[in-house]
């Protein structure tokens, strides 16, 4: 018998999957609730990068797993809609109220109404502890100053004291999911947002609402790239040559405001026009300065025997990437004979390290002719310490002698670029060529002239640029050992973004147009005799 | 003004005035020939600089450059070299001149129809002051809509008037403790 109650059970798991958004929508779903991934991943007992897996699509959960993510994401779906209707429909029909009532007013509202669900957030609290304010609050549902709180939201024990908008529904973490008839109209609704950017979910009209709601209109950056397009596209009657034409000459100082508007309320300050030590000064009105960038410029001198097809791969939006760096925040202070500091980041004097993998990896310091001490960035130096830890020891330690350095942060371009990041993947997936010439003009430009540029007098960090150009080629080279060390035959590293293997890449690097997929340049055989290429 | 710094250094602060330091950026901002004027490249372009036309020949003279036409002719042709003080005094006069034919552009820049430009202050260097008398100072940044002053002093080389023009009528802008800030490392901005 006991054998069948095993099949039963069994039986009973096989049943239909919990059904699940798309990839992007569940991404957009978290975000607009402002959820940390780390906070979703904590909930659902699994790693912040599982998450990230769930929600690039790459991935998805399964079994009791896919059941509570599913769950989450149905009730994240239910706030959000219940969030965004009362705009949307300001004069409804007399079936809301009679849906909203009950909650609106009712100072027991959970555990009654709450629809089945296989354990409801609200089952486990009591939810009539009513608490009498002194001074009183804005109520939760109509904003209006209430006296009674009710697990920790204030609001009116009386519907006829609440004076919200009829169809407001309540605002309320242990809310259940929005009444049966709001949520068709509330899915096209998310549906229709989901069309055009997810940045700005709400908009800004209702500045004068409940103070304290669940959901707070996201501070990200408005939709400026999305604005900058459109209203290039209708200045010039969708000719789309022209939209792009007049999109990239005005890429700078739109980044630049782009930069501006993702740092308010920030932290730090952007600081602008810093003294500048004169290494980081131009020679003359043309040479370059004496920072080594280290861009690699690295061929293998001989191919294993026999003849190979040589895959030539691109890695995709290399310095939007690199933007995520180490970026000294103030003035560089000269310090000199101190070991490397992790909290602080600038430009270095090290004597680099004997390279003596030169045969199958490339030299992490670039394709450097003369010995001797030379200047470094940040990301350079940081890739030597780590490639000589004890992790990889793949190298010395190099010796450090002089330093310009200033405390430094890894988070200060990060809304920037997830900003740009985020116009990309849409413009990709939507097929939107204009958007996708405009972000990449904008990033590329940006990191171009963010030095002594005439184009770009706002910003005078040459600092900045030489890290951030670094640190895409330190990405590469850290690709180059990834692929080396999965086994691929590496046979080219060049500048920012083209990497030339041989072998089953595919299983190493995913391919595709997102900043964390490569893209496929070329393909070519070379062999013995020839010389490749 | 009880704010101002009666004896700067004392305790081992360094830096420069703030007016000067806005002088050495306006003087990198208006640009102009780098090559020194004691290389022959140098010294021809100063001088077709301030022989272009009637009106710069005369501005020429206005800055102190009082020598006859027929010198002039001499060296732009050549047959002579100008002595070391007619040099240091060629060079003054193109600097001048550089400064009164920029500063209606660079006005216009800075003011930008009145929505002016940022300004980033960064604080004295205190490192060689004794720790027990080190002060948080910290770096601040301001906007500044009206250049007017400011360049036109700069323009005449009238050290005096900018320094009254951003001490007194700039930097209390900062607040309190405007006096700070008299004394800084750099002033940076852009036009």
């Amino acid at each position: 018998m006991s054998d069948f109650d095993a099949i039963d059970s069994l039986l009973a798991a096989v049943g239909p999957e919990a059904e699940l958004p798309s990839p992007q929508r569940r991404r957009e779903l978290r975000e607009q609730a402002r959820l940390p991934k780390a906070q979703v991943a904590r909930a659902l007992g699994v790693s912040p990068s599982t998450v990230t897996g769930w929600e690039s699509g790459g991935r998805a959960p399964s079994g009791e797993l896919r059941a509570q993510y599913a769950y989450l994401l149905d009730g994240l779906a239910a706030k959000l809609t219940a969030e965004t209707e009362p705009e949307t429909t300001p004069a409804p029909a007399p079936a809301a109220p009679s849906a909203g009532t009950p909650k609106a007013g009712g100072p027991h509202p959970e555990p009654a109404e709450s629809p089945a669900g296989p354990a409801g957030p609200a089952g486990g609290s009591e939810g009539d502890e009513v608490e009498v304010l002194t001074v009183p609050e804005p109520c939760v549902l109509c904003g209006q100053p209430a006296r009674h709180r009710v697990e920790g939201f204030a609001q009116h024990l009386d519907p006829a004291d609440c004076q919200a908008t009829p169809a407001a529904p309540p605002a309320h973490p242990a809310m259940t999911p929005a009444p049966p008839e709001a949520a068709p109209h509330g899915a096209a609704l998310a549906g229709k947002s989901a069309a055009r950017p997810s940045r700005t979910p709400f908009p800004a009209g209702r500045a004068k609402g409940p103070a304290r709601r669940a959901f707070q209109e996201p501070s990200g950056p408005a939709d400026l790239i999305g604005q900058a397009v459109q209203a290039a596209l209708a200045e010039h009657h969708g000719d789309v040559d022209a939209a792009t034409a007049a999109l990239l000459k005005r890429a700078i100082p739109d980044a630049m405001r782009l930069l501006d508007e993702t740092r308010k309320g920030a932290r730090y300050d952007i600081v602008a026009h810093p003294w500048i030590p004169d290494i980081l000064r131009k020679q003359t009105s043309r040479g370059p300065d004496q920072v080594w960038e280290a861009r690699p410029k690295w061929t293998r001198a001989d191919l294993p025997p026999g003849r190979h097809e040589v895959t030539a791969l691109d890695i995709n939006g290399a310095y939007l990437s690199a933007l995520k760096t180490h970026l000294p925040l103030g003035q560089l202070e000269h310090s000199a004979g101190l070991p490397h500091d992790r909290r602080r980041a600038g430009i270095h004097l090290i004597t680099p390290p004997p390279w003596e993998h030169e045969t199958f990896l490339p030299n992490p310091i670039g394709q450097r002719d003369e010995p001797g001490p030379l200047w470094v960035t940040e990301p350079t130096l940081r890739l030597l310490l780590r490639l000589s830890g004890p992790k990889y020891g793949l190298c010395e330690p190099p010796e450090i002698h002089e330093s310009y350095t200033s405390g430094a942060t890894e988070n200060l371009l990060e809304k920037f670029r997830i900003a740009l990041k985020d116009a990309r993947d849409e413009a990709i997936e939507q097929g939107d060529e204009v958007t996708l010439e405009y972000v990449k003009a904008m990033y590329s430009k940006f990191v171009s002239t963010m030095g002594e540029s005439n184009y770009n007098r706002e910003l005078y960090r040459p600092d900045w640029m030489h890290i951030i150009r670094s640190q895409a080629f330190s990405n590469l080279w850290l690709k180059t050992l990834k692929a080396h060390d999965e086994g691929l035959t590496v046979v080219r590293a060049m500048g920012t973004d083209e990497l030339h293997v041989i072998g089953e890449w595919r299983r190493v690097f995913p391919e595709g147009r997102g900043v964390t997929e490569v893209k496929v340049k070329d393909t070519y055989t070379a062999g013995t005799g020839e010389g490749e290429e | 003004m009880p704010e101002k710094n009666l004896d700067f250094g004392k305790f081992g602060a360094r830096g420069i005035r703030g007016s000067e330091a806005v002088a050495r950026k306006l003087d990198e901002l208006a640009g102009g020939i780098t090559t020194p004027v004691t290389a022959r490249r140098g010294l021809m372009a100063r001088l077709h600089y301030l022989t272009r036309s009637g009106k710069s020949r005369q501005a020429a003279r206005g800055a102190g450059l009082t020598v006859t036409e027929r010198t002039l002719k001499a060296w732009l042709e050549g047959k002579r070299r100008p002595a070391r003080a007619n040099l240091e005094r060629i060079d003054a006069a193109y600097r001048a001149v550089r400064r009164q034919n920029v500063a209606r552009h660079l006005l216009a820049r800075l003011n930008r129809d009145g929505r002016g430009t940022r300004v980033e202050i960064h604080p004295l260097n205190q490192s060689q002051v004794p720790r027990p008398l080190q002060r948080v100072v910290e770096y601040r940044s301001m906007n500044v809509r009206r250049w007017d002053k400011i360049v036109s002093a700069w323009a005449a080389g009238d050290h005096q008037g900018l320094d009254a023009a951003w001490t007194a009528d700039v930097l209390p802008d900062l607040g309190s403790q405007w006096g700070q800030y008299e004394y800084v490392t750099n002033v940076g901005f852009a036009a």
